[in-house]
């Protein structure tokens, strides 16, 4: 297909067809028009044009296939449902515009249960235990929610990969990180079993646990494959990538790749996100180039319930949604009285608000 | 003054409703500054035991890192028990806040989204203002997965039962952005692989030519490209088994043989009257030619107001806005470079073709424009199809189809058979296209590299790309031509760092700074025309003179301190760490060259020494 006849074919698509192209192409998505988003979408591939027509036509086919869209609900797992904080009554099965709904959650009942949980001896979760399990014969991608304790799986597989002589690598994606970690870290290994190395400086660089930014052991492994061997890599037991994420970074991403693929083979692999949308995707991926296979630790559920709510520039204060906890995959639950301000606002600050 | 709530009362707010300690998540940095001077002015006062508190964790954390003991909101923040984070500030004191919210001895940061990702920060409560973040020059919206770190710093393990996520509106917030974001997935990852000049250099001094191949496939990209492979294969199936009934007839090609007779029956012309004569390239620009678009012609820059064909020839042409406010009609062909930027243009069926209030901005726009925009990478085609010979075009009497057998059936299928065969082709170009593509690339990098003399012709390492292949940086091939023209001979270390300070700096956020010497002028005048030369294989860097220029100054003038650095530049203390910190790696890739450049290497240690003082030796 040549420029013209793909752009025309582009501007024959419904903007929402436009908009799952954009997915991970354009790394947000710009809120103009058509035009606009077909010539980013022909920019955005211009090095990768096959990727762009067969997915284009993925798409079209899809829809040929699926007059009708289906429910958005069905998209989401059984298990987000059990996330709401204060399920009063059974809700009914699915929401459904016309019928009824229970009443919405009072301000009361949202606020309720603040607190400080009493303290409790440690146990590790399930989870936890799993990934640490499944580390001893495989690499782990490890995709769970924000403050649920990755770092209490580095800690331990470090410790682990420690008692057996072999060094580590715990890699970052920013500086400010690294020094978090490493005051972190020489708190619990102790100051002299933890080494930094950044550009150009390096403290403890014989150390058993090492915190890098990705781009340094990028380099180091280009080293030790051209010949030039800086640390010891042969007794390399595990490297933990913190913030996996990155691996979607428009301009670091790639080294993220590099990484991975020329990532010693005897090495275990490590990796921790909380944002990554298709973590199977990476397991697999991971799976299909080394020579052991990658196990995939995943939930969703977050450990400290999440609820949200919604301030008014008057200091009125409301829950956001109709239900205490954040209703997954239904986002036209909003509460009445939030709604109900929020559009009192927009009238409001109207005219102003064109962007 | 934005109609959203007053920073003080927030946080009273907050405190009142026992949701403290919180992350305010604000626009920018101005933002989040003035939010603090608020409090300044406020009366909030926090009880003794508190104040004592932060003093002592601020103690401990200055034992480390003493440049903060200078901080000049220290005060405010032991007052208040509120402070603010972001990218402006050093390190040291985000440390500090980052410390003081550790210990649970803050009520409220006011941050930027820049904190999101990563920073091990979290609070009871996370207050969102905003749908959208600046980047660059445009407003874009959060993504699911951005949306999901911020309200991720809410509710602390151990120490919360739960955790809120706080919306509160200020102009230009978009509700169901967020809702969508809370409520969805994270966005699921595209890789992002390119291939760069250092990583052609290291594979290729690893590994020979014939195993690049191998290696390029075990990339996400590959993983990626195949999954998509797979869903076109699973098609092709389908099409060719749609294809089984058309199989050879009479004549084993019928399909092309009915083409041919149809055309020629027909006598119709192969294209229309109007066939494109403009080049390939001129046709491929033509697509990105729309109103509000900024282009580059043979002398100087415009913005395209509308696009045409012109009355008797049908020629390409457009309505350009020049530099000064003139408007042209020129011919398409004029414009030689296309760049990444468009601006809103609201269109009008008449001259000059858009609203006299897009017509004024747009001049601004024009000169205002950076002098260096990036471009856009634009592929032209050759026509795919080329017209049917016309010696094939010949008398219908040489045709055999018109007392063929199979004539009927021909002319029955041919409509369905032609679409399937055309589509067949169509998977089969596009499964090569995505099992290769990463292959070609990667040669079209080998050809480059071989071309400037990195690589000989059979894609071996040159003596200079054993060396360059240790520059693994941005930039790398201007760096690595740089030294090869000798730019750097007999260079100084404030020389050398100005210059790499400004290939490093890629943020144009405007500032006063101070002069550079007249050799460095003299300097950045080569590289830049260097850097223009390379641009179609490299993209330029911004090459900032005044960042270089207090670069310059911090390395020559060993007694200035970091304070009075600060005072030289209107520039953000933590943006110039960041600078600084960025310079000091690009130097350090310099020094990695001991063996076959001493004299450039032992410059950049010294420059590296030089810049090392002050709060530069806080963090390793
Ligand atoms: N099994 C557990 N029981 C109780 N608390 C735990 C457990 N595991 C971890 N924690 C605590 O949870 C908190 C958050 O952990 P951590 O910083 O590792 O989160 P994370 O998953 O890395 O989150 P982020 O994505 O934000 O980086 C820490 O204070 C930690 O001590
Ligand atoms: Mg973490």
């Amino acid at each position: 297909m040549n420029t013209p006849e793909l752009e025309r074919l582009l501007m024959q698509q419904p903007v929402s067809l436009l908009h799952r192209l954009a997915r991970g192409r354009i790394s947000r998505h710009f809120r103009s028009g058509k035009r606009k988003l077909v010539d980013l979408l022909l920019q955005a591939s211009a090095e990768n044009r096959p990727g762009l027509e067969s997915d284009l036509q993925t798409l079209i086919d899809e829809r040929a296939q699926r007059p009708q869209p289906a429910p958005l609900e069905k998209t989401r797992p059984a298990q987000a449902r059990s996330r709401q904080a204060v399920p009063a009554t059974p809700r009914p099965h699915r929401h459904d515009d016309h019928g009824h709904h229970e009443p919405p959650v009072s301000l009361h009942e949202w606020l309720s249960g603040i607190g400080v949980p009493p303290p409790q001896p440690f146990v590790p979760d399930a989870w936890q235990v799993e990934a640490l399990a499944k580390l001893a014969e495989t690499d782990v991608v490890v995709s769970v929610p924000t403050g649920s304790g990755k770092t209490y799986v580095a800690i331990e597989a470090t410790a682990r990969a420690m008692r057996e002589n072999r060094t580590v690598i715990y890699t970052s994606p920013l500086k400010a990180l690294s020094n978090t970690k490493f005051t972190e870290f020489s708190r619990v290994f102790g100051p002299g079993q933890v080494g930094i190395l950044t550009g150009d400086r390096r403290e403890h660089s014989q150390a058993p646990l090492l915190i890098m930014t990705t781009e340094i052991l990028r380099n180091l492994l280009y080293d030790a494959a051209g010949g030039e061997i800086d640390v010891r890599l042969d007794t390399l037991g595990l490297v933990i990538m913190d913030e996996s994420q990155y691996l979607a970074d428009p301009e670091r991403g790639v080294v993220w790749e590099e990484t991975l693929i020329f990532c010693p083979s005897q090495a275990r692999l490590l990796l921790l996100s909380a944002s990554i949308g298709n973590p199977q995707d990476i397991a697999d991926w991971l799976t299909a180039i080394r020579p052991t296979p990658c196990s995939l630790i995943r939930h969703t559920k977050r450990s400290v319930p999440l609820r949200a709510g919604y301030l008014h520039p008057n200091e009125k204060l409301t829950p956001l949604f109709r239900t205490a906890g954040i209703p997954y995959g239904q986002p036209h639950l909003l509460h009445p009285e939030a709604k109900r301000l929020f559009m009192e606002y927009e009238e409001e600050t109207g005219p102003s608000r064109s962007r | 003054m934005p109609p959203s709530i007053h920073p003080v009362d927030l946080v009273a707010t907050l405190r009142q409703r026992n949701l403290t300690p919180a992350i305010i998540f604000l626009t920018s940095r101005r933002a989040c500054d003035e939010a603090m001077q608020s409090f300044e002015r406020s009366q909030v006062t926090l009880p003794k035991a508190q104040q004592e508190q932060i003093a002592r964790v601020l103690t401990q954390v200055t034992e480390q890192f003493p440049s903060i003991a200078e901080h000049p909101l220290i005060e405010t923040v032991q007052r208040i028990g509120v402070a603010a984070h972001h990218a402006g500030h050093l390190p040291s004191w985000k440390i500090a806040v980052e410390e003081l919210m550790r210990t649970g001895s803050l009520d409220a940061v006011f941050a930027t989204t820049t904190l999101a990702a990563g920073v091990d920060f979290p609070a009871r409560t996370v207050v969102v203002t905003q749908s959208s973040i600046r980047k660059a020059r445009d407003f874009t919206d959060l993504t699911a997965s951005e949306i999901q770190q911020l309200a991720g710093r809410a509710g602390r393990r151990g120490k919360d039962l739960v955790g809120f996520a706080v919306i509160t509106p200020s102009p230009y917030i978009d509700l169901t952005v967020l809702t969508k974001g809370l409520t969805g997935q994270p966005e699921a990852i595209h890789s992002q692989f390119v291939i760069t000049y250092p990583m052609v250099l290291n594979l290729l001094k690893a590994h020979p030519r014939e195993q690049i191949q191998s290696i390029l496939a075990k990339s996400f990209a590959q993983f990626q490209l195949n999954q998509r492979t797979a869903v076109l294969e699973t098609k092709l199936d389908s099409l060719r088994a749609e294809m089984e009934p058309f199989g050879p007839r009479v004549c084993s090609d019928w399909i092309t043989q009915w083409q041919v007779f149809e055309q020629a029956r027909k006598r119709k012309k192969p294209r229309s009257p109007f066939a494109r004569q403009e080049s390939p390239d001129v046709a491929a620009r033509l697509h990105f030619l729309t109103p509000g678009r900024v282009v580059g012609v043979t002398r100087g820059r415009g913005i395209i107001l509308r696009q045409y064909r012109s009355k008797g020839q049908h020629a390409p042409m457009v309505t350009l806005l020049r530099e000064g406010g003139s408007l042209n009609e020129c011919p398409a062909s004029i414009v030689t470079q296309v760049f990444d930027r468009t601006f809103d243009c609201e269109e009008t069926s008449a001259y000059p073709w858009c609203t006299p209030q897009t017509l004024e901005q747009l001049t601004h726009h024009l000169t205002d424009l950076p002098p260096r925009l990036p471009i856009l990478p634009i592929l032209a085609h050759q026509h795919e199809e080329t017209p049917i010979d016309s010696s094939i075009i010949q008398t219908l009497g040489d045709f055999a189809c018109p007392t063929c057998p199979s004539r009927q059936a021909c002319q029955r299928d041919f409509p369905r058979a032609s679409r399937v065969r055309q589509e067949i082709q169509r998977h089969i170009k596009s499964i090569q296209a995505l099992q290769t593509s990463l292959w070609h690339r990667f040669q079209e990098r080998i050809d480059v590299l071989e071309k400037f003399g990195y690589l000989n012709a059979t894609a071996q390492l040159t003596a200079d790309g054993e060396w360059a292949r240790l520059i693994r940086i941005d930039h790398s091939l201007l760096i690595t031509e740089l030294i090869r023209a000798e730019a750097f001979g007999a260079i100084d270390p404030p020389l050398l760092a100005a210059i790499m300070a400004s290939i490093a700096h890629d943020d144009d956020r405007p500032g006063s700074f101070p002069r550079g010497s007249t050799g460095l002028v003299t300097l950045l005048f080569q590289v830049r025309k260097l850097a223009e030369s390379l641009t179609p294989h490299e993209a330029p860097p911004m090459l900032r003179a005044d960042v270089a220029a207090l670069t310059e100054r911090w390395v020559s003038d060993q007694t200035l301190t970091w304070i009075g650095l600060a005072r030289l530049t209107t520039m953000a203390e933590g943006d110039m760490f960041r600078l600084f910190a960025r310079t000091i790696e690009f130097l350090s890739q310099l020094k990695t060259l001991k063996a076959t450049h001493p004299s450039l290497a032992e410059s950049a240690d010294h420059a590296i020494a030089a810049m090392r003082r002050g709060v530069l030796e806080e963090l390793p």
